[in-house]
């Protein structure tokens, strides 16, 4: 008798725990699962048919009020000297760095990753204005707007343009679609799709950070 | 292709990070230091009674890290917002850690300086009988910890010392910054400043003889820390010299303009080069003299503020 309540005990125990670790391998699975659904946004900078109009830079700073002289996008004329004909163009923004350094050092987490779309952004009020992002930042992108007294970059117009379901605005004001955004991690998107067949580099990878954006370089015309 | 895709224009202007900062970084190497140098004194010698030396640098300290905490708060752009870190822990970023630890350190060097005046503070608290007995009960408990307040003050003025050394060598963007040997550098010149702040205020308030045991050790050690500080900046130029394409291009800044004027005249003449002369070029007597020993020490904290504002103007100066 003794025997056998011990062996109902262990029966008992033996099924309550497999009931527990198989629900709770299966919340991880479906939850790892949602993991996998989560946006990666990116974006591509075709220099082959940007031509440094800079309407993009126009309407960045109309749609997201940077304040006169302040840019969170900068058109960089790069075209070689030798070659004054051959116009080059390179856009300078946020590159949305998947191991972002200002998320990193940021000491108020002002400075964070938007948990629903995964965009690094800012909160304005929590920012205490230390410039450690701005000197932590390996692409020297980031800057204290002269209005709201907080460090501030490009977060593919999160609160303006995307929150009303719209492309950010430098994608909807360039008329030659030199600029492309989307979510990586959708294979059907349309930014997928341009990877997959063109050629692209990110800038300055040596740095670890796994940046978002991507530049179609010129191709290099004759020999 | 290669370097066509790349750009050169940043939204930052020159150097985000000025003096304000690299005066904090004086003022906290010469906290650290000063502590770090007279507890060790007292623990390798065995005093038991307070000394002029540990008077003085418990003052320094306290002294130090609290102005050094005006001026970090006063870079600010938002001043007034400050509180937010204490609220807002980052356990990523050096600077929350950075707070964390300075958050513990000032009360440490507040109650040793509560130790080292106790009865300077029970004098002039004499005249109110009743604070007086509220302050003698505090220290008697304080008192039981003692021991264990100075082995916690040692260890954490080192974390100080080399925090702030992490806190920009962590900036990928800059090679003079961005090395290992930042935080070392940070340590030994932090020692050799607070050594030459906690010798200075033993003599001048607390009237300890400049040829006494303990400054005597001060200046025994001073020679050995300078040594080592001149062998970590030369690695650290060394190791820029042998670097990569933009590690290279910084060398610049050791050998023209401002920053060179500034590391050359400041770090290196009056640094060490000012002491070393007083102390063995110009005879004994000289060297012995009152004006020698405040004059050596005022330079060596000079000296350690140019090399923080080289680094730090230098530092940012030169980007990838």
């Amino acid at each position: 008798m003794e025997n056998d309540g011990k062996r109902r005990a262990f029966l008992k125990v033996l099924g309550l725990g497999s009931v527990t670790l198989g629900t709770a391998g299966y919340s991880v699975v479906s939850e790892a699962g949602k993991a996998e659904k989560k946006p990666h946004y990116g974006m591509i900078f075709d220099q082959n048919k940007c031509v440094g109009c800079t309407d993009c830079e126009v309407a960045c700073r109309k749609v997201n009020d940077v304040p006169q002289g302040q840019v969170r996008l900068y058109v960089e004329n790069k075209t070689d000297p030798a070659t004054p004909m051959d116009k080059k163009y390179v856009r300078v923004s946020c590159q949305q760095c998947e191991d972002a350094p200002c998320v990193a050092v940021c000491p108020s987490k002002a400075c964070h990753r938007d948990a629903k779309t995964g965009i690094v952004t800012m909160n304005p009020d929590d920012c205490i204005a230390c410039k450690y992002c701005i000197v932590a930042c390996p692409y020297d992108v980031r800057f204290i707007n002269k209005k709201t007294k907080a460090a501030e970059n490009c977060n593919f117009c999160l609160g303006t343009n995307l929150s009303k379901g719209k492309e950010p605005a430098c994608v909807e004001s360039c008329k030659y679609k030199a600029l492309v955004f989307g979510d990586l991690n959708d294979e059907n998107a349309y930014i997928n799709q341009i990877l997959h067949v063109k050629d692209s580099v990110r800038i300055k990878p040596t740095y670890g950070t796994k940046p978002s954006l991507r530049y179609i370089p010129v191709v290099k015309v004759g020999v | 292709m290669n370097g066509a895709m790349n750009f050169t224009y940043g939204f930052s202007h020159g150097v985000e990070w000025g003096w304000p900062i690299a005066v904090y970084l004086l003022l906290a190497g010469i906290s650290g230091g000063a502590l770090i140098v007279a507890l060790l004194v007292r623990f390798y010698k065995k005093q038991q009674v307070d000394t002029p030396l540990l008077k003085a640098a418990s003052l320094v300290s306290f002294a130090t890290i609290a102005l050094g905490m005006v001026f970090l708060v006063g870079d600010l752009e938002k001043p007034l917002y400050f509180w937010k870190i204490l609220i807002h822990y980052n356990f990523a970023s050096v600077m929350s850690i950075g707070v964390m630890a300075i958050s513990i350190y000032i009360p440490l060097t507040l109650v040793m300086c509560l130790y080292l005046f106790e009865k300077e503070i029970s004098i002039v608290l004499a005249k109110k009988s009743k604070r007086v007995g509220y302050f003698e009960m505090v220290m008697r408990i304080l008192t039981r910890f003692r021991p264990l307040v100075e082995v916690l003050s040692v260890i954490f003025a080192v974390i100080i010392c080399a925090y702030t050394g992490f806190l920009i060598s962590v900036l990928v963007r800059f090679p003079i910054l961005n090395t290992a040997i930042l935080p070392a550098l940070f340590v030994v010149s932090g020692l050799s400043a607070g050594t030459a702040s906690a010798g200075m205020v033993a003599s001048w308030l607390f009237k300890e003889e400049i040829h006494s045991s303990d400054l005597k050790t001060l200046h025994t050690i001073e020679w050995p820390i300078m040594a080592v500080e001149i062998m970590l900046i030369g690695m650290l130029f060394v190791s820029l010299l042998v670097g990569n394409e933009f590690q290279q291009i910084t060398t610049v800044a050791f050998k023209s303009g401002l920053y060179a004027t500034l590391f050359w005249v400041g770090v290196m003449g009056v640094g060490f080069g000012l002491p070393l002369v007083l102390n063995f070029a110009l005879g004994k007597q000289i060297a012995h003299s009152q004006m020698a020993f405040y004059l050596c020490g005022m330079a060596s904290v000079l000296g350690v503020l140019c090399l923080r504002m080289f680094i730090i103007y230098a530092g940012q100066t030169f980007g990838i």
